[in-house]
């Protein structure tokens, strides 16, 4: 190792100090100094655009597919014959009326007068026709609708009538048309020679209340008001959607003001921005922030057939024993609301004022004494027959939020002595789980507006749905499923009602759901955006009654 | 000369079989179900049936084996499937995406070296000096901050609470400065150590006393006998910093929303996107490659007495 250093570099200090430092702050100025007189980049914004953004591009906008179109942005462009509103009403949209015939099978729908698609291309039972053949013709890839299946004919008697002939009465059939897909209407101008849109279309022309007018790959999509928009005109002229995956991105975006607004699922994980987020932004007090009504539930299903929680009372008993408001408070910082039912209250027909399983220890401690589960400390676990009081609590072992609930839940149960062993396993080995009832306790979310709650109680029939394993124990599964074999046949609003009222009743009474909480969509938005609502669906996003400052 | 190159590229094949089989495995042996991940996408209800259907439709429901037949077969032709999630080819997907990436790298790669070398130029010169002191403890600290987090810092500081640069995307050169620096931070830390110590090392040479003897300028000295003497393994570095950025510029451009190739595979990573990831690796494979043979064929031009491709008894 040589040690004469400091005699080399002696006599040059100063002039290569210099030398070496030129550059160096040269390249330094330029990515720092550069930047200031380009600082107006955030208010070159034209005063009429409102800017969002969204983890990919809106895709191509093709109504009868799905991934990678965007279901917002579809629903920007693309309407449909009828709309769901809040709380599961049907209202008129592109068509301006319709009737049932007795026996349910048949709906004639009257059309709209005056509704042009966006290129100036009538919309008339024609263009029904052809979008509604090309959906009928790609039935495979629409099996999960059941809808789809249903519809046996499409007559098109005159320009404004349309008459949809049914397989079966099938009382749903107005909600799955409101659904933002597949059955929304593209211009018979922008199919595709052969017809099918499968393969794709021309442009996403539609009747809608926007245009989709730009896109650059990975960067944003623009979408332009409809000045020809039959309807009430959206008051904002442009709006960009940034390509932002990430949800700490997003967040800086909107501090930087580079976004008017954020909308969408939150949560931990895929949502538009986290929790923490949230909450921080709305203590900040700088941004408007608000969250949607309940969209759909979190639940947590209990086997009723083996196990511990074969017993009712043992069932009860956990439903008395957590504290979900702790765990609304710490879990979800307030962003979701406490669920007290399988479905939340402002599903259609949900509405019930069953009375809940309030948190209450010494009740589910009671329970469980009178169910022989007794404790062999004061404090320590129960036992009965010599065997522990345990249940196996499945959750997605990578999905941070079930781990955190399945913990909390885990030390809400040992309070009353009952130990709850956590599983987490990957997705497809929870999935298996569910299918041939494997679990003392698993994960579940309803599906929210408009499956809520038709389409999930419809799969409380099917075996392999974790519903039907969680419910297979109970005496009265036979009755329950002839219910709902009922309910989706019926015609009559309040025979509905009732059966509704039958099956969400014994299912509550029977404690087979613990219903943890109500998800919701959450809101920030700047003060240049003002008129900002939620649709009655969690996948619609009201541009058009928006409105810049 | 030719020869050899031809042969390191000709090399490159079985090294890309390789990859893709290993890639191919690694990627079906990981927690997660492509068509669960596309229903959930589509927002498609995940009943069986319509997992069945997605399954059917992205071919999952084939043997492995065959799976990874039918996709060489394609490969070797050039297609190298459809994305699960955007149902496009992959190859055009990805292409379309790199010149993003390049660019960023590129900047990255040009800031690094600008920064590195007369600092770690400036640093063995003035050894134990303030200046060496100020670039150690810069490289030390780039070193050792995690890319992503101090993204978001910059971002907080100039975009947020400065408001002098754009927090995200692509656009003109301002777009580029944070990113870029955020990018090549780390590998302007190891680069201006890697020059120090080199030099440091050349510095007593007998043939840079010699220099000196024979009266040859100080700046001929530095630059001609000790900086290009220094460079072999500066030049080694330079080919692993080429793979660290574009490896960074993953994690970068999520951060900054940057449209590049890199910010595809994440999202195709979260979307379990299997094609758009094996093409994504096979490029980044390649590109690696290629990047080491220019590099080693640098080496001959800085210092002659290497000679590619001869074979030595």
């Amino acid at each position: 190792m040589p040690t004469r250093s400091p005699s080399v570099a002696a006599p040059f200090p100063r002039r290569w100090l210099r030398a070496l430092l030129l550059p160096m702050l040269a390249v330094l100025l330029l990515a720092g100094g550069l930047a200031a007189p380009l600082a107006a980049h955030a208010a070159d914004t034209p005063a009429d655009t409102l800017r969002y953004s969204w983890p990919s591009n809106v895709g191509e906008l093709n109504p009868h597919k799905y991934s990678p179109n965007q279901m917002f942005a579809q629903g920007m462009v693309y309407e449909p014959l009828v709309k769901y509103a809040r709380g599961g009403a049907i209202e008129p949209w592109l068509a301006e009326s319709w009737t049932v015939s007795p026996d349910g099978k048949v709906y004639t729908f009257t059309l709209r007068k005056g509704v042009t698609f966006s290129d100036g291309t009538p919309f008339d039972s024609k263009a029904v026709r052809m979008n509604l053949e090309t959906v009928l013709a790609n039935r495979a890839s629409h099996d999960w609708l059941e809808l789809v299946a249903q519809i046996d004919k499409v007559e098109t008697p005159d320009a404004r009538t349309v008459r949809l002939v049914l397989k079966n009465a099938y009382y749903p059939t107005l909600q799955e048309l409101a659904l933002i897909r597949p059955v929304r209407f593209l211009s018979p101008s922008a199919f595709p020679a052969s017809g099918n849109t499968a393969e794709g279309i021309k442009a996403p022309i539609g009747t809608g209340p926007w245009k989709l007018v730009e896109t650059r790959k990975g960067e944003y999509d623009v979408l332009e008001r409809n000045d020809a928009y039959w309807g009430k005109k959206p008051a904002i002229k442009r709006i960009v959607v940034r390509v932002i995956p990430d949800p700490n991105t997003r967040l800086v975006a909107l501090q930087a003001g580079e976004l008017d607004l954020v909308f969408g699922g939150g949560g931990h994980g895929g949502g538009q921005i986290s929790l923490e987020a949230f909450d921080a932004l709305k203590k900040g007090g700088k941004y408007a922030t608000y969250l949607s009504p309940p969209q759909a539930s979190r639940v947590i299903a209990l086997n009723s057939k083996s196990g511990p929680t074969a017993d009712i009372a043992v069932r009860k008993a956990i439903l008395h024993a957590i504290n979900k408001d702790a765990m609304v408070k710490g879990i979800f910082l307030n962003a979701e609301a406490r669920a007290d039912t399988l479905f939340p209250p402002t599903s259609p027909y949900c509405d019930l004022k069953l009375p809940p399983y309030a948190h209450d220890v010494a009740k589910a401690e009671a329970l469980l004494d009178e169910a022989g589960w007794k404790r062999t400390a004061p404090k320590g676990p129960r036992m009965k027959d010599g065997k522990p009081l345990t249940v196996d609590l499945c959750f997605v072992g990578n999905d941070a939020l079930q781990k955190a609930i399945a913990e909390f839940l885990q030390s809400e149960l040992a309070r009353v002595g009952m130990q709850a062993n956590l599983i987490g396993e990957e997705e497809d080995a929870i999935g298996e789980r569910q299918k041939n009832g494997t679990f003392g306790m698993v994960f579940g979310d309803t599906w929210g507006a408009p499956y809520d709650p038709h389409s999930f109680v419809s799969g409380m029939r099917v075996p392999t749905h974790a519903d039907y394993q969680a419910q297979i124990g109970l005496p009265m599964k036979a009755d329950i499923d002839a219910r709902i074999g009922k309910v989706l046949l019926s015609t009559d609003e309040t025979t509905r009602q009732n059966l509704y009222r039958d099956i969400l009743t014994t299912l509550h009474d029977q404690a087979v759901y613990l219903p943890l909480t109500y998800q919701t969509s959450m809101v920030v938005h700047t003060a240049r955006v003002d008129g900002v609502h939620f649709g009655a669906m969690d996948t619609e996003i009201p541009f058009e009654d928006m409105r810049l400052k | 000369m030719p020869a050899y190159i031809l042969k390191r590229l000709a090399a490159l094949i079985p090294l890309l079989l390789l990859v893709s089989v290993v890639v191919f495995l690694l990627l079906r042996a990981a927690q997660g179900d492509p068509a669960m991940a596309y229903l959930r996408l589509s927002r498609i209800p995940p009943t069986d049936e319509a997992l069945a259907t997605a399954r059917r439709m992205l071919e999952l429901d084939l043997p492995l084996w065959q799976q990874y037949v039918r996709w060489l077969a394609r490969a070797v032709t050039g297609d190298f499937g459809n994305s699960y999630v955007t149902g496009r080819p992959v190859l055009g997907e990805v292409l379309h995406y790199l010149p993003a990436t390049l660019q960023l790298a590129g900047a990255a790669l040009l800031l690094t070296l600008a920064v590195s070398v007369p600092l770690g130029v400036g640093a063995a010169l003035h050894r134990d000096r303030p200046l060496d002191n100020a670039a150690r403890a810069l490289s030390f600290t780039s070193v050792s901050l995690p890319n992503f987090w101090l993204g978001f810092l910059l971002v907080w500081l100039f975009a947020v609470k400065l408001g002098w640069l754009p927090a995200l995307g692509r656009g003109g050169l301002e777009h580029m400065v944070l990113p870029a620096v955020t990018l090549s931070l780390m590998s302007m830390g190891i680069n201006t150590r890697l020059i120090r110590t080199s030099l440091l090392e050349n510095m007593h040479a007998r043939h840079i006393m010699y220099a000196r003897a024979r009266g040859i300028s100080e700046r001929g000295v530095v630059w001609r006998h000790m900086f290009k003497n220094s460079l072999i393994p500066v030049l080694t570095s330079l080919g692993m910093h080429v793979g660290e950025l574009l490896g960074g510029a993953v994690i970068v451009e999520t951060v900054f929303a940057w449209p590049g190739v890199g910010r595809y595979a994440v999202s195709a990573v979260y979307n379990r996107d299997y094609p758009i990831l094996q093409c994504f690796m096979l490029l980044m494979t390649a590109i690696f490659v290629l990047c080491n043979l220019a590099v080693d064929i640098l080496y001959a031009w800085a210092d002659p007495r290497i000679r590619l491709g001869e074979d030595r008894a």
